[in-house]
């Protein structure tokens, strides 16, 4: 029999990187970035600063692994710093992390990503990351070369030194690794940057991408986004193994104790419906580590048999619709948009929100009428998923919307074309992801129900946007109509019964009063739909939502309004009309007998 | 260029003065600044009537109205510019398909930048805008000059000369017994024919779907060994085989039989058309349609007697799942399979609907590989046992 060894936790990542978003060149740039740029938002925050972030990306030669460039990757903020002592850990140690089951909306969780790059870095270059460090307390920065012990999990600090650095505080990270730059597509660094830049109003991003012009964009929010305080886990969110694991953290507890300080929504009510339910009293004062794991499995399966209050949604965060309105004009020249921020609410008993911000943009693709599918930013927790969309509950949410009815261009079960941005964003504590490197949030159907919900809010508010235009469309095509139509019309009349000019000019004349009514009705439904998008526009200058009253009370006339301008589109719209108009004829004639194609 | 155009029924309507009268209507409503409105009868099933003692379908009482507005001016401009065209055509004379009449618009747009907004697209735009014409004044197309190609209606048969009066009454009499392997056909556009048997009375007609499947039987000599006419359809019958065998049938008075698939298809829209005529052309069925016409087969009790391989229609197939909703939508909308004089041809149908399958004209030659009459056996077997709905 062979020899059974046990191995560490940075031994098993350092050989299963691909699992935590390093499985190819350009996927590893990326994660390094983002991995980077989460610590730095979560740790601004959580010193409640205002984040000012500057990213550098260079080609600086030829990488060790076939087909990779070196990439050098330096990401710099504002940051409180970190101490000296919690450089390896932060850096070099896998599951070190100050936000692990807090129950709290950061982007980081675990404490594995930015230790996977400096794993990354050390294979692929020999060398881990160069970490710059200033806290308010110290007066030079430490520089050092952090790498990972990857027998022992942890961080070895090299080349320590003290340096100038005319900050305040900060944190700056460097890292030289194998990869390759990709810019654009669904896993570009510049959708990337879109994303974040579009979910955190409150942040002033620099990057120097390659063969790209430096960028600033200044943070058009100066307030920091309110993080709601952790709150316990309930109990129906767990399993048994986590129950265990976090009976582990109490110590010599008793199990009352435990179950009322340790879960929210835990009550004396409840304790009471266990025993009723067959819990063993004396169980409830035996201390944790005197309970037996088969007393464990009997106390967490009454738990789960217990009714409970479901989670508290205060601790989920929000970017909020004035911060989103702002910020989406950082993406680019916005032609309209339309933004929904959900209340929080509770999905599978996690607390969920949802925020969705649709913009349409002039000079993007499809924005001279073709059909490219709509850019979709998707978002967990703030952090941009990049990869593996078609699985993505989001991704179906978007594509179970009939986006037609808000004027959207839909191909069937497929996502929307055009020039849009749809940015959807799920916040949450708890956010049930699919794989370890999170791309992609596993979606169960409330959650998917509760994301359409607010596309469709989003799409309702937009096609008011679409009526105006469709309006002005119809106005201009009815005015080129009588145009183009009119005189040809009363002249082939005229020609075939030989009647004079003087009826010919009557005749036309008669013509331009008929239809110059129908103008003039167009001209009236424009002036409405164009007060009315007026009244949008101000409202979201104002920055609040204007549909507070909640989403379902408003869905159904709007949606009818949505599927009235569909109707009046089809019937008004100049291709469609022609061949409609004609169609009864048309297609009794096609189904006759004698067809007569060449 | 043929001055004298044969007319296919005495045509009460004089469609010059007609459109005349309809563009006056229509100028005057204008110059009154009233908003003209064009009426034609509704071509569709909707609006199908069906009398067996007349024997096809003929109109009911909905119109279709275009009223002049923003959407509909389009179309009336198409309209009275395709009907400038007709109109000339039936003063010089001049005939066209509807091929050539959409060429001819095509020129005319390009000679003149005036006439550019009603450009077409394709073929299908303007003759929707011929039909349209033809349903506003009630006539045949071939009536105003557009005539069809000529497709199906292959005639054999050693014991029928047709005798052809020409449009400068000249005659030619054409003894179909004597053309050898040609065939006998006839045009998609309107002929005088007088029709008699060589000698006797001709024993019975027989149409069949497939065009080579006629061709078998005929170069197997049915139409030597029996007194007979064997026409080829050549599928949903053209008016020139829809004319063609009306004429069979009123001037010989032969008993008539189609053979053909059994399926939804065949049933409505190539044995239903050839017999009663279609949804699309309520104004011309009169002269269209051969009401006599029986269904000899393939018949569901065929099927069974000869053990005759069908297919399964799947309702998984676009397809076959689009001919199984035809049979029930002709069981539940079309006048002709809901009379009960046809309650035997709708039983088909429900046949078709339950058992999910379908059979083929050819599939009888299964029956008896090595026999290439096994065909030609088979009908006259049926026809003599009166096997046929």
């Amino acid at each position: 029999m062979s020899k059974i060894t046990s191995s560490s936790t940075a031994e098993y990542f350092a050989k299963n990187l691909q699992q935590v978003g390093f499985s190819s060149p350009a996927k590893a740039v990326l994660t390094t970035v983002k991995e980077a740029v989460d610590n730095s938002l979560d740790a601004c925050e959580e010193a409640e600063i205002l984040p000012e972030i500057f990213i550098s990306i260079k080609k600086v030669g030829a990488g060790a692994s076939r087909n990779t460039d070196l990439v050098e990757i330096i990401v710099e903020d504002n940051g409180p710093g970190l101490e000296a002592d919690d450089i390896p850990k932060v850096f070099g140690e896998y599951l070190a992390s100050s936000k692990f089951g807090r129950g709290r909306c950061s982007r980081g969780q675990q404490g594995i990503g930015i230790s996977a790059a400096t794993t990354w870095a050390q294979l692929t270059n020999a060398t881990g990351v160069r970490v710059t460090s200033k806290t308010a307390k110290m007066k030079k920065a430490l520089s050092t070369i952090v790498d990972v012990d990857i027998k022992g999990n942890k961080g070895l600090l090299k080349k320590k030194e003290t340096v100038d650095w005319n900050k305040p505080h900060g944190l700056r990270v460097e890292f030289r690794i194998d990869g390759r730059v990709q810019l654009n597509g669904d896993g570009g660094l510049l959708t990337y940057i879109e994303g974040t830049t579009l979910v955190n109003p409150h942040l002033t991003l620099k990057y120097a991408l390659p063969d790209q012009d430096d960028v600033d964009v200044e943070r058009v929010s100066q307030t920091m986004p309110e993080v709601p305080p952790a709150t316990l886990p309930h109990p129906h969110t767990m399993k048994l193994g986590e129950f265990m694991t976090h009976a582990g953290l109490f110590g010599k507890i008793t199990l009352e104790n435990f179950l009322k300080k340790g879960f929210s929504r835990v009550s004396d009510v409840t304790l009471k419906e266990m025993v009723k339910k067959g819990l063993k009293k004396a169980l409830l004062d035996k201390s944790l580590t005197a309970i037996a794991e088969t007393d464990y499995k009997s106390v967490y399966q009454l738990l789960q048999d217990v009714e409970l209050v479901a989670p508290s949604t205060r601790s989920v965060l929000t970017v909020g619709e004035e911060g989103l309105s702002k910020s989406i004009h950082r993406l680019g020249q916005v032609d309209f948009f339309s933004v929904v921020t959900r209340k929080p609410r509770i999905c599978d008993f996690k607390p969920v929100v949802v925020e969705v911000a649709i913009a349409r943009f002039l000079n993007r693709p499809g924005s001279e009428g073709g059909e490219e599918p709509i850019q979709l930013l998707r978002f967990a927790n703030r952090v941009p998923l990049q990869f593996d969309k078609g699985a993505c509950a989001i991704t179906r949410a978007v594509e179970s919307v009939n986006w037609r009815s808000y004027g959207i261009n839909q191909p069937k079960d497929s996502l929307p074309t055009g020039p849009y941005v749809f940015a959807i964003s799920v916040t949450s504590p708890f956010i049930k992801f699919k794989n370890a490197s999170k791309e992609t949030i596993d979606g169960s159907e409330e959650l998917i129900e509760e994301i359409r919900r607010a596309l469709m809010q989003a799409g309702q508010k937009l096609s008011r946007h679409i009526r105006a235009e469709s309006k002005a469309a119809d106005l201009e095509r009815k005015i080129l109509h009588i145009e183009k139509f009119g005189p040809i019309l009363v002249q082939g009349l005229a020609r075939i019964i030989g009647a004079p000019k003087g009826r010919v000019a009557k005749a036309e004349e008669g013509l331009k009063k008929l239809l110059g009514r129908d103008a003039s009705s167009a001209e009236k439904e424009l002036e409405h739909a164009e007060s009315q998008l007026k009244q949008l526009k101000a409202k979201q200058r104002g920055g609040g939502s204007d549909d507070e009253g909640g989403a379902e009370e408003e869905a159904r006339p709007h949606a009818e309004e949505a599927a009235e301008q569909e109707e009046s589109k089809s019937t008004k719209t100049p291709a469609k009309k022609k061949k409609g108009g004609g169609k009864a004829v048309m297609t009794a004639a096609a189904a006759g007998s004698d067809e007569e194609m060449a | 260029m043929a001055k004298h155009v044969v007319r296919i029924r005495e045509l009460t309507t004089d469609i010059p003065k007609e459109a005349e009268i309809l563009c006056e209507m229509m100028l005057s409503e204008l110059e009154k600044a009233k908003r003209p409105v064009l009426e034609a009868i509704k071509c569709s099933l909707d609006n199908s009537l069906y009398n067996p003692k007349v024997g096809y379908l003929t109109p009911g009482d909905k119109r279709v109205k275009t009223e002049l507005n923003v959407s509909s001016v389009q179309k009336m401009a198409r309209t009275i510019f395709m009907l400038e065209i007709l109109l000339g055509n039936l003063k010089s004379g001049a005939v066209n398909t509807k091929r050539e009449l959409y060429y001819i618009s095509k020129g005319l747009v390009r000679s003149n930048p005036h006439y550019r907004p009603l450009d077409f697209d394709d073929q299908p735009e303007s003759d929707a805008i011929i039909d349209f014409i033809g349903d506003l004044l009630e006539v045949y197309r071939e009536e105003m000059n557009c005539f069809a190609n000529d497709r199906g209606g292959q005639t054999y048969s050693k014991n029928l000369v047709v005798t052809e009066t020409l449009p400068d009454g000249d005659k030619a009499v054409v003894d179909l017994g004597s053309l050898g392997t040609t065939p006998f056909q006839p045009k998609n556009k309107p002929q005088t024919f007088k029709l008699k048997p060589k000698k006797g009375k001709i024993d019975f007609c027989l149409v069949v779907e497939s065009e080579g499947t006629a061709n078998t039987l005929v170069a197997n000599g049915m139409h030597i060994r029996h007194n007979c006419i064997i026409i080829g359809a050549q599928g949903v019958p053209s008016n020139g085989v829809r004319g063609w065998c009306k004429t069979i049938e009123d001037q010989l008075a032969v008993p008539m039989y189609f053979y053909g698939d059994l399926d939804a298809y065949t049933l409505q829209n190539i044995y239903r058309t050839l017999k009663a005529g279609s949804a699309a052309s309520l104004v011309r069925n009169a002269d269209f349609s051969a009401p006599d016409v029986k269904f000899l087969g393939v018949l569901p009790e065929d099927v069974k007697k000869y053990d005759l391989l069908c297919y399964s229609v799947s309702e998984k197939d676009q397809a076959e799942a689009r001919s199984l909703k035809k049979a029930k939508d002709a069981l539940d909308n079309d006048p002709f399979f809901q009379d009960k004089k046809n309650k035997k041809l709708a039983d088909i149908l429900h046949w078709l609907v339950k058992e999910k399958k379908r059979c083929e004209q050819q599939a009888v030659f299964s029956v008896d590989p090595k026999d290439p009459q096994i065909l030609e056996k088979i009908i006259v077997e049926k026809i003599k046992k009166g096997a046929y709905v």
